[in-house]
């Protein structure tokens, strides 16, 4: 393991072919890049969800923390480590600071493995748009969990909006096991018996919830409704119609859900609530844009036509500064005063995009630059 | 095969997320108390069953002679599973299981046993809503396979129509020792089941690293133009093991290495080596086309020096010093058994003819590992002074199916420095074990390819009964001949080295 402090990219790139070489003979099928784009106070978690995944997926690991964004000195400090605390691939951790977390990309870029795709992963709640960030749009697949944005529904339906093929949203990934078990008790309803009207029960505010609702109405073209279960955690089962019976799959605790059917038996099947990293895991399996969650999403945003948006994004620049500028402006003014105090570093890749969905469902600019107003105030517009 | 997931409007193609899970049904093992269920089924089932990957009516049956209920054989497949499996051990998954846990006792001969079983199916329908859908695994000695497949007929056990679902069954190597035999059980099993529901276990085409030699020939074009007698000087095909014959003197000694080992795997990763692509991939084009290979396969002309058995010694191996074959429990001081084998097989085709294929298998070698070995053309002509490529060999690719399972590739490369020398350096791609502990064991794939109905990696018994032909003018002229001796712990007898020697060749080291 190697750390540098007040570093560069050209010396972390050296600093890991040094790693490579000290490591020996290893060669392994370096199937991916995974970029992680965390906060400070979350290094940890993200660090060992991600190291659970690289242990099933040969990948490049590449961490990057953005903090202090109006530090008036950029400055990087990298951990550069192989076969280490962070799996048996190989893994960078980057922190950013100053007007560098704004162009984390100058560093990331030429540490990607050469020609193989990139996934980039945000583990708090995701940017408002994709573009802003440059670190998701030189990405093949992009993964965020809009369970850690403040309105997680709010959140989710800006990921419709924002949608690009090739984003997948972690709310998704948590229904696969629901979703196994209710096509596996489909597998034994026969062709004549229709499906019905479906209900899913969930804590209120759950997103996954949401995404589930819109893949039943995708895929069997019946009205779903989301009934609110309020006090417990999660997905609490699902209910529908087929044929002349009911079809009821509800979870009966941490570990299993049952499914009872009119005229047959009841059956407990294993449905464990996954860990991140197992999440994170399966994401990385395909690395191809998933068509079903883009019409369970399509379904349920009701914005039509998802999986035919273009594949490509365009990176838009948006600099904290500048907002600050804008922010003389009447609707900057009404920003919350407790949002200067917080980094903004934290803010920007963070809550901050959330913080407007939630209070409008559709997020504002000015709403943003609020939020922005007062925590760059010393860097010059200049500077990037 | 008939599922009624075609018309799930849940199931998309695309929707590569969602495991496919097999039809609610049973799984009766024959043998439940024997080695094989103990240490790999039981073991095999519930890691299966805490991936969530069996159907939600679910239900092991185990039948053998002891007199057990339902919860002592609950206990038993417990330990076992303490034991054997490979995901953790979770309370809760287990009550679930050994809800779904049945004993029937009674020896094979017994038909109220067989009746009983019968009517256990019939209940199971109520209870776990199996459908009839039924897998029979036959964990038994191939001695005990007429009785109970014919118990099995006259209880309709064995009927699709009669049960309203699959009925499917298992069976596991020696598929007989000749062709005469092989052919007797094939009959036998084809008639009770319908040749379809019949699935021969050979648990090497479990394996990733061997699936994944599909992906290498046939996803790349990289290898597949080089994959002929144009550049291909020769194939070499080993499985060593270190350990001795263990507790199976009985078995082994009547068996031997050629038919314990060359006859299934070793033909079996021949044939996937050798054979041309299939049309797609399916169970049946894959079998047409191994097929093809092992009707090529011919056996050298002179057996003397190009079919070499031997007979471990004792010796020292890692460390320990081992006794010989016919020191060892149970062998009778005279046996002839071979525990080594070495051959020269050809692939008369177009596109392998010429190009030597050397099988080798022995039990006692320096280390266990299995690989393919895939041996290229010098270049036809070299701009370098000689002295300069003294050190340069053949290229190689060497598919390492266990253990480190990966890919190598060796090259000639410049030595550094101001002189112009070329010598051979590996280029080792590790498929690593760190990557790949979250896969399935190669039974829990295999079961569940079974409940599936998914015969893509099961050899059938055309596959079985070419195999024969190839083994048995082999075993004729061995039974005349007496093993060589090789001390335990080194690579074989010197004949197998001096068979190579002949054709300018050498046994690569694994």
């Amino acid at each position: 393991m190697t750390t540098l402090w007040d570093t560069t990219g050209s010396a972390v790139v050296k600093a890991l072919a040094a790693e490579r070489r000290a490591a020996g003979a290893l060669a392994f099928g370096l199937a991916l890049t995974l970029v992680v784009v965390v906060d400070e106070q979350h290094v940890s978690q993200a660090e060992s969800a991600a190291t659970a995944a690289a242990a099933a997926h040969p990948c490049r690991l590449l961490i990057v923390v953005r903090r202090q964004i109006d530090s008036p000195h950029p400055r990087l400090d990298a951990e550069v480590s192989i076969g280490g605390r962070l799996g048996p691939g190989e893994a960078v951790v980057m922190r950013m600071s100053g007007r560098l977390a704004l162009h984390a990309e100058s560093v990331v870029l030429p540490l990607l493995a050469p020609d193989a795709p990139v996934v980039t992963w945000w583990y708090d709640a995701p940017p408002e748009k994709i573009a802003y960030d440059p670190l998701g749009v030189f990405a093949d697949r992009r993964v965020t969990g809009t369970y850690a944005a403040t309105d997680p529904v709010a959140a989710l339906r800006q990921r419709a909006e924002d949608f690009v093929p090739g984003d997948t949203d972690l709310a998704w990934t948590r229904i696969s096991g629901w979703r196994t078990l209710l096509a596996a008790a489909f597998d034994q309803v026969q062709a004549s018996e229709t499906a019905g009207p479906a209900t899913v029960v969930s804590e209120p505010g759950n997103p996954s919830a949401c995404l589930f609702a819109g893949w039943l109405q995708a895929r069997l073209q019946v009205p779903v409704t989301i009934t609110d279960a309020p006090g417990r955690k999660g997905i609490q089962g699902v209910r529908l119609a087929v044929g002349d019976g009911e079809l009821e799959l509800a979870r009966t605790d941490s570990r299993s859900a049952g499914i009872t059917r009119t005229g047959f038996p009841t059956r407990v099947l294993p449905l464990p609530e996954r860990g991140l990293g197992d999440l994170l895991a399966e994401e990385l399996r395909r690395l191809d844009d998933d068509v079903v969650y883009a019409e369970a999403l399509s379904a349920w945003s009701q914005i039509p036509d998802l999986s035919r948006r273009p594949l490509h994004r365009e990176h838009i620049w948006r600099d904290p500064a500048l907002e600050h500028t804008a922010a003389t402006s009447p609707a900057g003014a009404s920003g919350r005063p407790g949002a200067a105090q917080r980094s903004g570093a934290a803010e920007r890749s963070g809550k901050a995009g959330n913080a407007g969905a939630a209070g409008k469902g559709k997020p504002t600019e000015p709403a943003e630059v609020a939020e922005h107003a007062g925590a760059t105030p010393t860097a010059p517009p200049a500077a990037s | 095969m008939a599922s009624t997931a075609s018309g799930n409007p849940l199931r998309d193609p695309r929707d590569r997320r969602l495991p496919r899970l097999p039809d609610n049904s049973a799984l009766v093992v024959f043998g439940v108390t024997g080695d094989l269920a103990r240490k790999k089924l039981i073991p095999a089932v519930y890691d299966l069953a805490n991936r969530g990957l069996l159907p939600p009516g679910f239900v092991l049956v185990g039948f053998a002679r002891r007199e057990w209920s339902d919860d002592e054989f609950a206990a038993f497949a417990r330990e076992a599973t303490e034991r054997g499996a490979r995901t953790p051990f979770r309370e809760d998954t287990w009550e679930r299981l050994a809800g779904s846990l049945r004993f029937r006792s009674g020896s094979f001969s017994d038909d109220a046993a067989f009746d009983g079983l019968a009517s256990l199916l019939a209940e199971l329908e109520q209870s776990h809503g199996v459908r009839g859908n039924a897998a029979f695994y036959l964990s038994i000695p191939p001695t005990a396979f007429p009785v109970v497949l014919k118990q099995m007929q006259r209880t309709g056990l064995a009927s699709n129509d009669a049960a309203g679902g699959w009925r499917r069954v298992v069976i596991e190597k020696p598929f007989g020792h000749d062709l005469d035999s092989a052919r007797e059980l094939n009959a036998l099993v084809d008639d009770v089941f319908t040749p379809g529901d019949v699935f021969r276990i050979d648990h090497y085409l479990g394996k990733e690293t061997v699936q994944n030699l599909f992906a290498l020939r046939f996803a790349n074009t990289l290898f597949e133009p080089i994959w002929n007698s144009h550049f291909v000087d020769s194939v070499q095909i080993t499985m060593a093991e270190d350990v001795g014959i263990g507790t199976r003197a009985g078995f082994y000694d009547e068996t031997g290495a050629a038919r314990d080992v060359l006859q299934n795997h070793l033909l079996q990763l021949l044939a996937l080596t050798a054979m041309e692509e299939p049309v797609s991939f399916s169970a049946e084009t894959i079998r047409t086309e191994k097929l093809k290979v092992l009707r090529a396969v011919s056996v050298p002309d002179d057996f003397g020096t190009f079919a070499v058995r031997g007979q471990y010694s004792q010796g020292w191996l890692a460390g320990e010093r081992v006794r010989g074959y016919l020191e060892e429990a149970d062998i009778p001081a005279s046996s002839t058994t071979e525990t080594f084998v070495a051959v020269k097989l050809g692939v008369e085709t177009r596109r392998w003819a010429g190009v030597p294929f050397y099988l080798r298998t022995g039990k006692r070698l320096p280390r266990r590992v299995t690989e393919i070995a895939i041996t290229f053309t010098k270049a036809p002509h070299l701009p370098f002074d000689v002295t300069d490529t003294t050190e340069l060999g053949n290229n190689q690719l060497v598919i390492r199916v266990q253990p480190d399972e990966g890919v190598t590739l060796r090259f000639g490369s410049k030595v550094p420095g101001s002189a112009m020398e070329v010598r051979d350096v590996a280029m080792d791609f590790l498929f690593g074990e760190a990557f790949t502990e979250a896969l399935p064991e190669a039974y829990e794939r295999l079961i569940l390819d079974v409940l599936l109905g998914d015969a893509t990696l099961f050899p059938n018994n055309a596959e079985v009964e070419e195999s024969w032909r190839i083994i048995d003018p082999l075993e004729d002229f061995w039974r005349k001949t007496t093993p060589h001796t090789y001390r335990a712990g080194t690579w074989g007898p010197a004949a197998a080295d001096d068979m190579l020697g002949r054709d300018g060749r050498r046994w690569r080291r694994p």
